[in-house]
């Protein structure tokens, strides 16, 4: 009997019950959701007090089945600091989270900012929030030579108007549930002087298939790393998970204290020993002896509000579909806006592949096929364009110069996944889409345990790359900012031209622990 | 060139100093560059940076990689650069050797000797270097480009807001009619391309290559041509079976990786050997050791008088004795290596100076390329000295030999790399990298992790604290982060930097001469015209 439902995969005991359940799921049964960007104000050190009363009406959700409602949290470098973590602890962190997204250097390696300027990829006059880190020390001198130059650089502080400490992340059954359980969790934080600075209501609303629909249209949320690990994960149904081959990686890429695809334990935070640590929990670390392991099941949670321009879009479409039929009269009657905007995702709008002459068909379970590698299939684009956002986001094995390669490339590829948790945000826009002035998006929240390796390369060196896969001066169709998109097609390419429809209203690095690093926390 | 410890932090100011006058105020902006762009026409990538240690006195290094001889090109930088250049070597040491009144003569106050000739005698060449787009001049490489958006804007504007008339065309017909458009500005599309790697380079490059292995191939049949003509053959073979035995049984009592090291790579140095291509190309060698030793014979008995029908078959008997423990020596050797990589120390976790980092990151990822120069200190022993220099120069050879890296640029199945150098420092103490690449730091050293770790750990895993290595290229870099972070601590700061086409890759240098060749064809049959247009 064929199941209806893919096996997907699970934790395997004990790492079920330390897991923070948003890590093996999305909670796509709870379609209402609620993001709380938490900020400690008044005193300069909260302790774990505020964490204790949370706990009590909404404990964070553990990743051992479904639940009638759920809950995630995660802090960022900052709150942590607030709350009070120990210095070696703080310190243990890797540099991406202890310096924040909004470093000057890592903001231009992502694409936000450049020379003291906010680019057209962020919404205007700058974010809106940040954890506003704290530079780390200035720059004194060279290792070697006594001083720098009479040119020094100083580093700039940037900040955002909102400062942001912890995220809290709800999920429930419908939108006054999910109200009503907002006010609890303010109520509960107010006395502790903990407040809820900004706030997005999260939409999933899936088809009867369980797919999600982003705000241009197009299904989301499809391509996803499936961990594998022979200690710690299985299939959903008990049976042993063995690696995907197109998808697979290994558990450590997206939780800490597991083997990673560099072959090594996933390094994360630690904790000096001491009894309170001990009764949340925490476990000796394999490594540093005198520490206990405060990352074990936990990971980094990357987060970024991007707002989207739905009328813009399908207005560049339009203007493109025109100027290509205007120039091409007699070879052009496919193109219409949806084809040129399916080609600038590719994927069509149900999901599926774009492929020279059509779309992969569906899968054994009628669900869009992400089994598929590219050079084979499409190796120059002629169906999913190279420059395509699903390309440059995950380009699989198409950058491999020669059939032998493949299997290296795609394994190389594989190196830099990032689970994606993001929802969606603001009401749907009409359609035909019309300016109604509401701001609609989605929180962009993706997991990984390496923040260089995986999101931040899959920023710069794919999405945002002007020469990825031997294009030359264009990005990401989609998310990078105005210019040019090449489509290849027999015997002329086409080029359209893409404005900035998407643009960064905030983000930054967060730490979602594991359920121990949780109880410990609450015991600060 | 060795900095005057005191020195340096001047040294380091006015370096920042001529990289802010190439940029401007703001910290960008390689057109800004213009000045030395046109002082120095021949110039691709040039560096320069001073490598602090905690062992040596800091070192100032200036690279380039440049067309041409390197007479001019110095003089050309000299005039760019100005007094500048003289108050750099000002701040270094008089160097030891006869280059020393060279040094006076242009640093003595006052002094207006030209600084170009000083700077050609403290030249050194790279041990091993690597080109990406071998045989491209810098003016081809931007007349390409030039030409790559001279055609896009023909396709975008022809006929301008009406039809555009290559929508209705043939393949064919569109190359011609993009040849005729651009041939009016462009006369040089009506000349055939220029050979990039002429016959004879090819040839010389094979030549080298050739010497090496049959020198190769002697030094190591050394222990039966010492051994052959003080004993028996039957003795000999006797004892050479024992001795390969004996190495063999060493390889097997040693294969396993260090507990945790293992990384599961599918590359094994034994695999290498017994390749098709390695025993091919180890064929070869030992027939062309074996025409050598018949030469050599020749010539011996034409000098010293003896009959070569006398002379040739002692000969013959110690060339075949000796290539016998080839084997032997070959497995000796590994076991060898083996036995030193179980007792070799890695350093897991190399001190980084945060500040070195911080100011690496604020000069990167600026354009699409990036720059890292590295000097690590190498193992110590005679079998590793022995194995780095030797090996070295091998992988050099070997690189400008095989089609895929010597002729189209590819390092594994990566094709990143702009130039590449490495070169032995401090009497062979120190090896010294320098890389221009396309894309960041860390994606770079990711391609190598994934896709390039075999060449790499043979390249580098001669460094100190390196991590744990198998046979020579197993594990090593596939350590991946452990890689990174000493990579990184081997790190100098690229202070100037300077680039002739910031905005093209190796990929995009190839594409733009592929449809340049393509266009100064006068026209292209039909299946051709349909693979050159995808390139557009």
């Amino acid at each position: 009997m064929q199941a209806s439902r893919p096996p997907s995969w699970r934790l395997k005991a004990p790492h079920d019950i330390e897991t923070q359940g948003l890590v093996v799921s999305g909670f796509s049964s709870l379609p209402t959701g609620r993001a709380l960007f938490l900020n400690f104000e008044g005193k300069a050190t909260t302790g774990g007090a505020w964490l204790r009363a949370l706990d009590a009406v909404a404990p964070v959700t553990d990743a051992d089945g479904k639940e009638q409602r759920a809950a995630a949290i995660a802090f960022t470098h900052a709150g942590l600091c607030r709350m009070g973590l120990p210095g070696a602890a703080l310190d243990s962190f890797s540099d991406p989270f202890r310096e924040g997204m909004f470093q000057e250097d890592r903001l231009r390696r992502i694409g936000d900012r450049r020379k003291g300027e906010w680019l057209d990829t962020v919404i205007p006059g700058g974010p809106q929030w940040s954890a506003n880190t704290k530079q780390r020390e200035g720059i004194a001198g060279v290792a070697g030579s006594q001083s720098l130059t009479s040119t020094g650089h100083q580093e700039e502080e940037i900040a955002t108007p909102i400062t942001v400490h912890a995220l809290l992340l709800l999920y429930e059954k419908g939108e006054d549930l999910a109200d009503g359980w907002c006010e609890q969790v303010r109520a509960v934080l107010a006395p502790h002087q903990v407040s809820v600075v900004h706030s997005l209501p999260l939409e999933l609303l899936p088809d009867a298939k369980g797919i999600a629909r982003e705000h241009f249209g197009f299904a989301d949320g499809i391509s996803q790393p499936i961990p594998y690990d022979d200690q710690a994960v299985a299939l959903s149904g008990g049976q042993p998970a063995p690696r995907d081959p197109w998808n697979g990686v290994p558990l450590g890429e997206i939780l800490f204290g597991h083997m990673n695809g560099h072959h090594e334990i996933a390094p994360g935070p630690v904790v000096p020993d001491d009894p309170t640590a001990r009764a949340a929990g925490l476990k000796p670390h394999p490594l540093a002896e005198g520490f206990l392991d405060l990352g074990l099941d936990g990971s980094y949670l990357v987060v970024r509000e991007l707002r989207q321009d739905v009328v813009g879009f399908w207005e560049a479409m339009r203007a493109n579909a025109a100027h290509i039929r205007a120039r091409d009269p007699k070879g052009s009657a496919h193109v219409t806006p949806v084809w040129l905007a399916e080609r600038a995702v590719g994927r069509n709008t149900a999901g599926h592949l774009l492929c020279p002459g059509g779309f992969l068909p569906p899968n054994a379970y009628d669900l869009p096929d992400n089994d598929f590698g590219f050079y084979d299939r499409d190796r120059f684009g002629f169906g999913c364009p190279v420059g395509s956002h699903v390309r440059r986001a995950n380009p699989r094995d198409t950058l491999a110069p020669d059939p032998s390669q493949k299997q290296t490339l795609l394994d190389a590829a594989n190196n830099h996944r990032i689970l994606r948790r993001g929802r969606k945000f603001g009401r749907p826009a009409s359609d035909p889409p019309a300016a109604d002035g509401v701001d609609r998006g989605l929180l962009f929240m993706c997991l990984n345990t390496d923040i260089a390796r995986q999101f931040e390369f899959v920023q710069q060196t794919w999405l945002f790359n002007p020469n990825f896969g031997t294009l030359y001066d264009e990005t990401d169709p989609l998310i990078g900012p105005k210019g040019q998109m090449t489509i290849h097609e027999k015997p002329l390419r086409r080029r359209i031209d893409v404005q900035t429809f998407v643009k960064m209203a905030g983000g930054d690095y967060f730490f979602l622990p594991g359920l121990s690093a949780y109880r410990y926390l609450k015991s600060l | 060139l060795e900095v005057k410890p005191a020195s340096s932090a001047v040294l380091a100011a006015l370096i920042d100093r001529l990289h802010d006058r190439g940029n401007g105020p703001a910290k960008d902006g390689q057109e800004d560059y213009a000045w030395f762009m046109q002082g120095v026409p021949c110039v691709h990538f040039l560096s320069m940076s001073i490598f602090p240690a905690a062992d040596y006195d800091p070192l100032f290094l200036v690279e380039a990689n440049f067309d041409g001889p390197p007479g001019p090109f110095w003089g050309q930088v000299e005039a760019a650069f100005g007094e500048v250049l003289r108050d750099m070597l000002r701040c270094c040491k008089r160097p030891l050797d006869a280059d020393g009144a060279l040094f006076d003569a242009v640093t003595a106050p006052d002094s207006r000797a030209p600084v170009a000739p000083y700077m050609e005698a403290r030249t050194q060449r790279p041990s091993v270097f690597h080109h990406g787009n071998r045989g491209m001049t810098r003016d081809r490489i931007l007349a390409e480009r030039d030409l790559f958006v001279a055609i896009r804007t023909e396709l975008a504007t022809a006929n301008s807001g009406g039809e555009s008339p290559y929508r209705s065309m043939l393949p064919r017909q569109i190359h011609a009619g993009l040849r005729a458009a651009l041939l009016r500005d462009r006369p040089w599309l009506a000349e055939r391309a220029p050979v990039r790697l002429p016959y004879l380079t090819r040839l010389a490059d094979l030549a080298r290559l050739a010497v090496f292995a049959v020198l190769l191939v002697l030094g190591l049949s050394l222990p039966g041509l010492l051994l052959a003509p003080v004993m028996a053959t039957p003795r000999y073979l006797i004892l050479l079976g024992l001795a390969i035995l004996l190495a063999l049984a060493a390889l097997y009592a040693l294969r396993d990786p260090l507990p945790g090291t293992d990384t599961g790579g599918k590359t094994n140095l034994l695999g290498v050997i017994f390749s098709l291509r390695t025993l091919v190309i180890g064929g070869l060698a030992i027939l062309l050791y074996l025409l050598t030793t018949a030469l050599v014979t020749l010539l011996a008995s034409l000098a010293t008088g003896v009959l070569l029908r006398e002379a040739w078959p002692g000969a013959e008997r110690v060339a075949l004795l000796g290539l016998a423990s080839l084997p032997f020596s070959v497995l000796a050797i590994i076991a060898w290596l083996r036995w030193l990589e179980l007792q070799d120390s890695s350093q897991d976790q190399p001190p980084v100076d945060e500040n070195m980092i911080r100011q690496m990151a604020q000069r990167e990822d600026w354009i699409p390329q990036n720059h890292m120069g590295s000097i690590v200190p190498l193992k110590p022993g005679i079998l590793r000295s022995l194995v780095v220099h030797l090996g070295h120069l091998g992988l050099g050879l070997v690189l400008k030999v095989l089609p895929d890296s010597g002729v189209r640029g590819y390092l594994g199945s990566m094709r990143t790399v702009h130039f590449a150098h490495w070169a032995f420092m401090n009497n062979g103490s120190r090896l010294l990298f320098f890389s221009n690449f396309d894309q960041s730091w860390e994606s770079y050293l990711d391609d190598f992790i994934e896709k390039a770790h075999v060449g790499l750990t043979l390249a580098w895993g001669c460094g100190v604290g390196f991590p744990p290595t198998r046979f020579l290229i197993q594990d090593g870099a596939s350590h991946g982060r452990k890689f990174k972070s000493w990579a990184r601590h081997s790190m100098a700061i690229s202070r100037f930097w300077y680039s002739a086409y910031p905005d093209l890759t190796v990929d995009q240098i190839e594409r733009n001469n592929r449809i340049a060749n393509g266009l100064r064809k006068p026209a292209l049959a039909a299946k051709e015209a349909e693979a050159w247009l995808n390139d557009l």
